[in-house]
């Protein structure tokens, strides 16, 4: 009884062994694989990346390498970098105060009205400077061609579409318009522009070398426009969809002239120094207080909030 | 047993064998098959870290609001994972303030790591996420994992050795803006009418 089940088994032995070395494609396989087949082949160790640094370190490798004749990796090579943007606005405008309070039927803003661009000199030299490189150049056109760019490149924002905003925005104003915007939801919307905008102001100033002329027109808009600024979880941040406000912005428009692909730009805003202030968060945010000496306590009612100095910036 | 096998025993094994040469050759399989079974590197997955980066629709003004989530970790901590687990569980449930107050006075070396942890995760909530007060939080899930190990010698007595684990375990923590969930405590007399009430609760099937 034992024999015949052992000669059974060496048999079904010697037919698997077979088989396995034979690695014959039968004809009910799915995946002919290989002949030699690993059974393991998830990484299940791990090495620290502090190994192999002690004989990085030694820096003998090198001067071998040198000494043999190998040609190592080279480095400093040199590699051409595009400015395709200046780095600020250069002479920037001030704007005269009071500029959107004035109702233009009055005599001050029929003044106002009078100081129009043709009084500026180097405004006007600059605008020749921009027309000899680009002769379609028009005041008038132009400033309406910002205007669309401003509401194109703020949709693009809403979509966070990255190359259409490259397109339409210069590359020192990217990273103003979208820092900490990544995981928010922004809804703006552009209702209606109040007045017509206008060609405020215009330079033209040179990079590295004589010849590399860079364009820099402000233009004067008044709209009115909706914000809304939601957070990660969907709460509103910041302003609200259903009111509009009456915006009165000055922006900074550049190209780089001599380059024949350049397009306008917006590369930047002047807030004036007389701006009115902005509604605050939704939130309540601490300020840091006083430094208090040991022992000192700290006076509620005497404290003052600092307030920020009314300065002219761009943004 | 017979003395000689059936020609169906015999056709019998020969499929059983045939069915366990397809079967290894399906398991050993061809490198591409067994990558497939691991598609994500599950040595470094940064997954904790990835829930932080969810972006939520605006919501409606008549929806409740959402309270925030921020989801922090601290790799490869030089500390049990089962050490670690004590701790963890010990300040799941409860407010920021009162968790880092428990882990300050505590005297395991896990407490000051995971105190830490509390803090950095609590600066980010203020900061990035939007939360308005830093004491508005809570720890709604703490939990430790297994860090990659270094293994060592150990050397024993009579040229034996064993393999020495050099542990390290990861930390991950929730907090969620609210007041802490109170949990209702069930007294024991209401846990001893539940079991009657189970009891009572019985159905005899196919009796009379």
């Amino acid at each position: 009884m034992a024999m015949p089940m052992r000669r059974t088994l060496v048999a079904l032995h010697r037919a698997t062994c077979r088989r396995l070395t034979n690695a014959e494609v039968s004809l009910d396989v799915r995946h002919p694989g290989p002949l030699f087949l690993p059974v393991r082949t998830k990484k299940r160790y791990f090495i620290p990346p502090a190994v192999g640094m002690k004989a990085k370190m030694e820096g003998f490798t090198e001067a071998k390498a040198r000494a043999a004749g190998i040609v190592g990796k080279q480095e400093n090579i040199e590699r051409p970098i595009n400015i395709s943007c200046t780095a600020g606005v250069f002479d920037p405008y001030i704007p005269p105060e009071g500029d959107a309070r004035l109702s233009t039927l009055s005599k001050e803003g029929l003044k106002q009205r009078a100081e129009q661009i043709r009084q500026s000199a180097t405004s006007q030299l600059a605008i020749r400077k921009i027309k000899e490189h680009d002769s379609l150049f028009k005041t008038r056109d132009f400033a309406e061609r910002a205007q669309e760019i401003f509401v194109e490149a703020h949709n693009a924002l809403t979509q966070f579409n990255k190359e259409k905003l490259h397109s339409l925005v210069t590359e020192r104003c990217y990273p103003e318009m979208t820092r900490g915007n990544r995981y928010k939801t922004i809804r703006w919307s552009f209702i209606e522009s109040l007045e017509p905008p206008r060609v405020v102001h215009a330079r033209c100033t040179d990079m590295v070398t004589k010849g590399n002329v860079y364009g820099q027109v402000t233009v004067r808009m008044h709209s009115r426009q909706s914000l809304a600024i939601y957070d990660r979880f969907g709460r509103l941040m910041l302003g609200s969809e259903e009111q509009p406000k009456d915006v009165l912005e000055y922006l900074v428009i550049e190209r780089h002239l001599v380059n024949p692909y350049s397009r306008w730009r917006l590369h930047g805003k002047i807030v004036p120094s007389w701006a009115p202030a902005k509604d605050p968060i939704i939130k309540t945010v601490m300020i840091p207080g006083p430094k208090l000496r040991p022992g000192e306590e700290f006076d509620a009612l005497n404290h003052e909030v600092p307030k920020p100095a009314a300065v002219q910036w761009y943004k | 047993m017979a003395t000689t096998m059936t020609g169906r025993g015999i056709a019998f094994l020969r499929n059983i064998s045939g069915v366990l040469h397809s079967r290894l050759q399906v398991l050993g399989g061809s490198p591409q098959q067994l990558s497939c079974l691991h598609t994500s590197s599950s040595l470094e997955s940064k997954a904790w870290e990835k829930k932080n980066l969810k972006v939520y629709p605006p919501q409606l003004p008549d929806e409740p609001r959402r309270p925030a989530e921020i989801h922090h970790s601290r790799r490869q901590i030089k500390y049990s994972k089962d050490k670690m687990w004590y701790l963890a569980k010990m300040i799941q449930g409860l407010s920021i303030d009162e968790a880092i107050a428990q882990l300050e006075f505590n005297d395991k070396k896990g407490a000051k790591i995971m105190k830490e942890v509390l803090l950095e995760a609590q600066e980010k909530a203020v900061k990035n996420h939007n939360v308005e007060y830093k004491s508005n939080l809570y720890v709604a899930e703490s939990y430790s994992g297994k860090g990659r190990y270094l293994k060592r010698i150990r050397y024993h007595g009579r040229g034996m050795f064993g393999i020495m684990d050099k542990v390290y375990c990861h930390y991950f923590v929730k907090l969620v803006e609210g007041s802490p969930p109170k949990t209702v405590e069930k007294t024991s007399l209401d846990q001893a009418k539940q079991y009657v009430q189970n009891l009572k609760n019985r159905t005899i099937i196919h009796s009379l």
